[in-house]
């Protein structure tokens, strides 16, 4: 029988069970040590540590080479030759301290004898002063012993002075070894500091034994060498779905050299900033410390591995190298993923809002400017971008313009009339192929036509006085400035505006003729200005422009649209408010045109048409087009990527929506009312890739305000300007606010260009501006291009003159001329320059010099004083070049010397002053009173 | 081999610039085929001072023919050859005059930054206003009769414009360089390219009308002749 157990278990089994948890516990213990100090992050600190070494023995190298060899083996060959100097000098130089020490009490005794000499022969002097005087005999004693000292203290004082120079020669030379020695070694010090610079740096970054310690598993609380670095950014947050947490970037953690120049070459993740000049560093606009990296990359700025910290390749490549070296993938939980690099300025919207461009951010604003050309806004709503204007042209008389036929044509394809224009394809794309839907589609097409030309209002339209000369019209064509804006067939000019190809094949002559007299005639908001054109130029044009046709596209088939399918699309159409049998008994009532026409209206809704051409009918309907204001932020599953296999990120979607708007719908099955609406813009990929940018800078992300670039009063007046200036399209022509004039370029001579218009709120007057601006009259008569009259509000007027003030740092004035103050010497002064230096030889005009050629007319200088701002004249005076490059007008006054010595003493500033205060008083002889050149002069400070 | 003559020429420039006697002189004529255009006269009535100098008009100096049917006012130029090379700028300056309404010279060669001294001989007010791409422009206004003005171009360019924007029919062209081997054809249609080392060149000759033609050159010690002809357009 078994002995029954003392206790209710096995002991040895517990002692077993104990010793395997204690070593699993041991195991595990062991294995979290191990893990955490084989993390990612501190191989890369391990990593860039070895590449820092590395780097700064080149630069010891380097600083080593740079160093002057030779003299350096100079200097220690003299260093060393006066340290054995110092040495074999040992024995004498103690025997010259002796030496010198031993004069010492020499020295002593041979003052103390001198002294005491001088004091018997000061004794002796008195007591032979004294007896003498009193008669007494012991006179000749003093007397003799007197004459006897004399010789014996001369000798003492001589003994004296050898003795002292003795020693002073004796220190000098002994104070000379040293001397030396400590010359030469701060010599070679400072030679050596660079390299001793680097050394140190070398001996700080280098592996030591106690660094090992330091950051040793378990030891690496203390105050380890490799740690996490990271940046706390006070305001931002990080949403963790449903927790909000302070955003902190630990990006620097193994971006190492991210704020350090000299690792621009480095290998990733090392590598210098690009931009250090605008990001990180302290002066830069974005410091480090108060916007990290997150808020313009995106990612998640807690981890500290590759993987978490969502880093997103920028293309396909990129992705199979990271899968392949860091087994890279994406992270589906975090939701601000990192931009990929080619779409980062789109993170620059969130804080730069309400600016028209964002400085330097050329992939945004491109983004931002194609978005208004191809009438982006106009379907989708975009919070900050209300105010854009609408991209197609108005519709409500298009009947006077174009036939029906050219429309159905035209909707066909729209390329194919021209190839360059911005009207999207919508019909017969992709997702509408099989015959059934084509159908459809042409029976819409004849529909829009039908219910545009119905609906269209007539203009009255004039004929032209006379058939135009096609030559002439090409001449005025190119140099009126069209350019700006337009392009021809073969010459390339803007693309604000349409190409001039094919109008031949598109409008009636007297429409064009009329729409070139006066575009507002026809369309009254139209983007196009009054070129003020004669009769007989617009004519001349007229005929030119007609010349051009297309000849396929007139002759392509403009299909008819099948019965059938019109009634069944109405039918389809009333399907979800009427009774089946009610449509059909309605359309039983309707003649084929009614229904076309009915259809047309349907057609035009769902399509959208409105949001780009204003049409007759749909002046309240609202767009269709998503809104997209917070697209950058948009759930990923509520994007549908259907069938289409590509990655399922925000910018892959929108690409691809860009690239093939219509190709979500592949594989579906949906009726024809239901598919996809976008229509193709057959977009290039550099514009896709400008879009996509545009479309993820789009986000309701609130940033704290003092993050946010917000501008102040002015800055906010040249913003408003900006639009308007882009809406007017001003940079066709002139240089201004850092763009280049497109016109000017395209002028060989600058002086026959367009005016540059950097600086105009300095030079002009905001009154003459605003009525300038109103009503343009021409200032250069001998450009050919001519400045339209925009027929622009007062509000818009008022507008573009605020923003040439702001913009030239002005303050504004709507003061007429002011007259600078002067006296009348000064104006006879200025009278007499005028004359000598020939100004009126170019800036009056006369019959003779017209007949010449108008190449050197120059303005009116009667409209000086209501024109020009009087300190601007003063510069202008003194150095036309540097403010209108290019300019006809010389300078008279090169190099600040004036060449008319006689007046004002030759002062250049004061004959330019004088020159300008004369010109303010200047008025044009009248010739009708036949008065000669001779210039009026009022009486001096009085205003004009 | 090649660096083997790079180093023999460049021993024998050496040698030349020792010695510039041994400097060869590359000299020619530009011939003019066909029909020379017919000579235009300018109006210069609207300046009286203009008028006055040119009482019967004054014929356009754009296309020159010389009796001798040869093309003035060519500028000939050694356009590469002498890369690697650099040559002081003379400072003495080439005199540029505006008399009569017209610049004499017409067509001239400067080297970078050797002084130009603008000149006005006319009782009139003229500009003169260069216009070069890649130094720095300049606009002078000369109104008095006498009066001297001094730049200079900063970077080599062939050819730049010069204008006078007063009087539109007044035009020159300047050839700068960064070396002194250039010349410009005279009333004989010859032109001469002085103490040309030896060394094998590209030689361009300009006109303002008809265009720029090169040629290849191989010049030795001794004095070499070379021929451009400019064909009527």
């Amino acid at each position: 029988m078994a002995k029954p157990s003392p206790s209710l278990y096995s002991i040895s089994k517990t002692f077993v069970w104990f010793a395997l948890v204690s070593l699993l516990l041991l195991g595990s213990l062991i294995a979290i040590v191990l893990l955490d100090h084989h993390r990612d992050w501190k191989n890369w600190q391990k990593k860039f540590i070895a590449l820092k070494l590395e780097k700064t023995e080149k630069e010891l190298k380097a600083a080593d080479e740079k160093l002057d060899k030779k003299k350096i083996q100079d200097l220690r060959l003299e260093i060393a030759r006066t340290e054995s100097d110092l040495k074999a000098h040992q024995s004498e130089r103690a025997a010259r301290r002796k030496a010198a020490a031993a004069l010492e009490p020499r020295l002593a005794r041979a003052k103390a004898r001198a002294q005491d000499l001088k004091q018997f022969q000061d004794s002796y002097k008195y007591f032979f002063e004294e007896y003498r005087v009193l008669g007494d005999r012991r006179a000749a004693d003093f007397e003799k012993k007197l004459a006897e000292i004399a010789p014996r203290l001369t000798e003492a004082k001589a003994d004296l002075e050898d003795l002292e120079k003795e020693s002073e020669a004796k220190k000098a030379a002994l104070e000379a070894f040293a001397q030396k020695e400590k010359d030469l070694q701060k010599a070679l010090d400072q030679i050596l500091q660079e390299k001793t610079r680097v050394e140190k740096k070398i001996a700080n970054v280098k592996p030591s034994l106690a660094k090992d310690i330091l950051n040793a598993p378990m030891l690496d609380f203390l105050h380890p060498s490799l740690q996490i670095q990271q940046i706390a950014l006070d305001g931002l947050e990080d949403d963790y779905h449903f927790a909000k947490t302070q955003k902190v970037d630990r990006c620097t953690t193994c971006h190492l050299a991210i704020d350090q120049k000299g690792f621009e070459d480095a290998p990733q993740p090392f590598r210098t900033h690009p931009k250090m000049d605008l990001y990180l560093g302290a002066a830069s606009p974005h410091p480090v410390e108060k916007f990290g990296c997150t808020v313009c990359h995106s990612g998640n700025g807690h981890s500290v591995s590759f993987i978490t910290a969502s880093h997103t390749p920028h293309d396909e490549a990129q992705a199979k190298e990271w899968v392949k070296k860091y087994h890279w993938r994406e992270i589906e939980k975090w939701d601000a993923k990192m931009l990929p690099i080619q779409h980062v300025q789109a993170a620059c919207a969130k804080c730069h809002r309400s600016v028209v461009e964002v400085p330097q951010a050329d992939k945004l604003n491109r983004g931002r400017r194609l978005a208004a050309r191809y009438g982006c806004f106009n379907c989708h709503k975009i919070s900050g971008f209300e105010d854009r204007w609408k991209a197609g042209p108005d519709l409500r008389r298009v009947g006077s313009k174009v036939d029906r036929e050219w429309v159905i044509r035209w909707l066909q394809n729209p390329r194919d009339f021209r190839s360059s224009t911005r009207m999207p394809q919508i019909f017969h794309l992709s997702n509408t192929q099989s015959p059934d839907e084509k159908n459809r589609d042409d029976a819409a097409i004849e529909a829009i036509a039908v219910y545009l030309m119905k609906n269209s209002e007539t203009v009255e339209l004039s004929v032209p006085p006379a058939i135009g000369n096609a030559e002439k019209g090409e001449t005025f064509v190119k140099q009126l400035g069209c350019l700006g804006c337009h392009s021809l067939p073969g010459i390339k000019g803007g693309d604000a505006a349409a190409e001039l190809s094919g109008l031949g094949s598109k409008v009636k002559p007297e429409w064009l003729y009329a729409w070139l007299k006066n575009p507002r005639h026809y369309s009254p908001n139209t983007r196009m200005p009054n070129l003020r054109l004669s009769d007989e130029e617009a004519a001349d044009i007229t005929a030119y422009l007609l010349s051009n046709c297309n000849d396929p596209f007139e002759k392509s088939a403009a299909p008819k649209a099948r019965p059938e399918a019109v009634d069944q699309m109405l039918l389809d159409s009333m399907q979800g408010t009427m009774r089946h049998a009610d449509a059909q008994k309605m359309l039983a009532g309707m003649t084929d045109e009614e229904k076309l026409e009915a259809l047309g209206k349907k057609s035009i809704a769902h399509q959208g048409c409105f949001a780009c051409h204003a049409i007759k009918g749909f002046e309240d309907q609202k767009p269709i087009g998503a809104e997209l204001s917070n697209e950058s932020r948009k759930d990923i599953h509520q994007f549908d990527f259907g069938f289409v296999d590509i990655e399922h990120s925000r910018r892959a979607f929108i690409a691809q929506k860009l690239r093939d708007p219509r190709g979500y719908d592949k594989g579906k099955v949906k009726a024809y009312y239901e598919k996809l609406r976008m229509p193709q813009f057959h977009l290039s990929d550099e514009e896709i890739e400008s879009l996509t940018t545009f479309v993820l800078s789009l986000t309701d992300e609130s940033m704290p305000l003092e993050m946010q670039k917000r501008p102040d009063l002015r800055e906010a007046g040249v913003e408003k300007g900006r639009l308007l200036v882009s809406k007017l399209n001003c940079n066709a022509c002139h240089a201004l606010d850092g763009k280049t004039g497109a016109l000017r370029a395209l002028t060989e001579d600058p002086g026959a260009a367009p005016p540059i218009l950097d600086g105009e709120g300095a030079k002009v007057r905001e009154k003459w501006l605003h009525e300038f601006l109103k009503n343009p009259t021409p200032i250069r008569p001998w450009l050919t291009y001519r400045m339209p009259t925009f027929g622009l509000s007062d509000e818009e007027t008022k507008t573009l003159v605020e923003y040439f003030a702001y913009l030239a740092h002005e303050n504004i004035s709507y003061k007429g001329a002011e007259v600078p103050e002067t006296s009348p010497e000064k104006i006879e002064a200025g009278k007499k320059l005028f004359g000598q230096l020939q100004c009126a030889k170019c800036h009056e005009v006369n019959a003779d010099s017209a007949a010449m050629g108008a190449s050197f007319l120059a303005p009116d200088l009667t409209l000086a004083k209501k024109r020009l701002k009087p300190e601007w004249v003063k510069k202008w005076i003194e150095d036309p070049q540097t403010l209108q490059e290019g300019t006809m007008m010389p300078t008279f006054f090169a190099d600040g010397q004036t060449p008319i010595t006689d007046v004002l003493g030759g002062d250049a500033k004061e004959q330019i002053e004088a020159i300008r205060d004369y010109l303010y008083r200047y008025e044009a002889p009248d010739k009708t009173k036949g008065e000669t050149r001779e210039a009026k002069i009022p009486i001096a400070n009085q205003a004009a | 081999m090649k660096k083997k003559v790079y180093f023999s020429a460049a021993f024998l420039t050496l040698l030349i610039a020792a010695v510039p006697a041994s400097a060869a002189t590359l000299g020619g004529k530009i011939a003019f085929e066909g029909r020379p255009p017919a000579i235009e006269k300018v109006k210069t009535d609207a300046d009286p001072k203009c008028k006055m100098a040119h009482p019967d008009g004054l014929a356009s100096d754009q296309v020159i023919v010389n009796p001798n049917g040869t093309l003035k006012n060519v500028f000939v130029y050694v356009k590469s050859g002498l890369e690697g090379k650099a040559f002081e700028a003379p400072k003495e300056p080439v005199v540029f005059d505006q008399k009569g309404c017209q610049y004499s010279p017409k067509v001239f060669g400067i080297q970078v930054n050797q002084p130009l001294e603008i000149v006005n001989s006319d009782d009139t007010l003229h500009n003169v206003h260069s216009l070069p791409t890649q130094s720095q422009a300049f606009n002078l206004g000369m109104p008095i009769k006498g009066m001297k003005l001094k730049k200079t171009f900063t970077k080599p360019e062939v050819m730049v414009k010069i204008k006078c924007e007063v009087h539109p029919w007044m035009s020159a062209w300047a050839g700068v360089l960064d070396h002194p081997f250039f010349g410009v054809s005279n009333e004989e249609g010859q032109f001469e390219i002085k103490n040309l080392p030896p060394g094998q060149y590209v030689i361009e000759a300009w006109h303002e009308k008809y265009g720029s033609q090169t040629q290849s050159v191989t010049v030795t010690d001794k004095d070499a002749e070379t021929a451009f002809t400019f064909k009527a357009a």
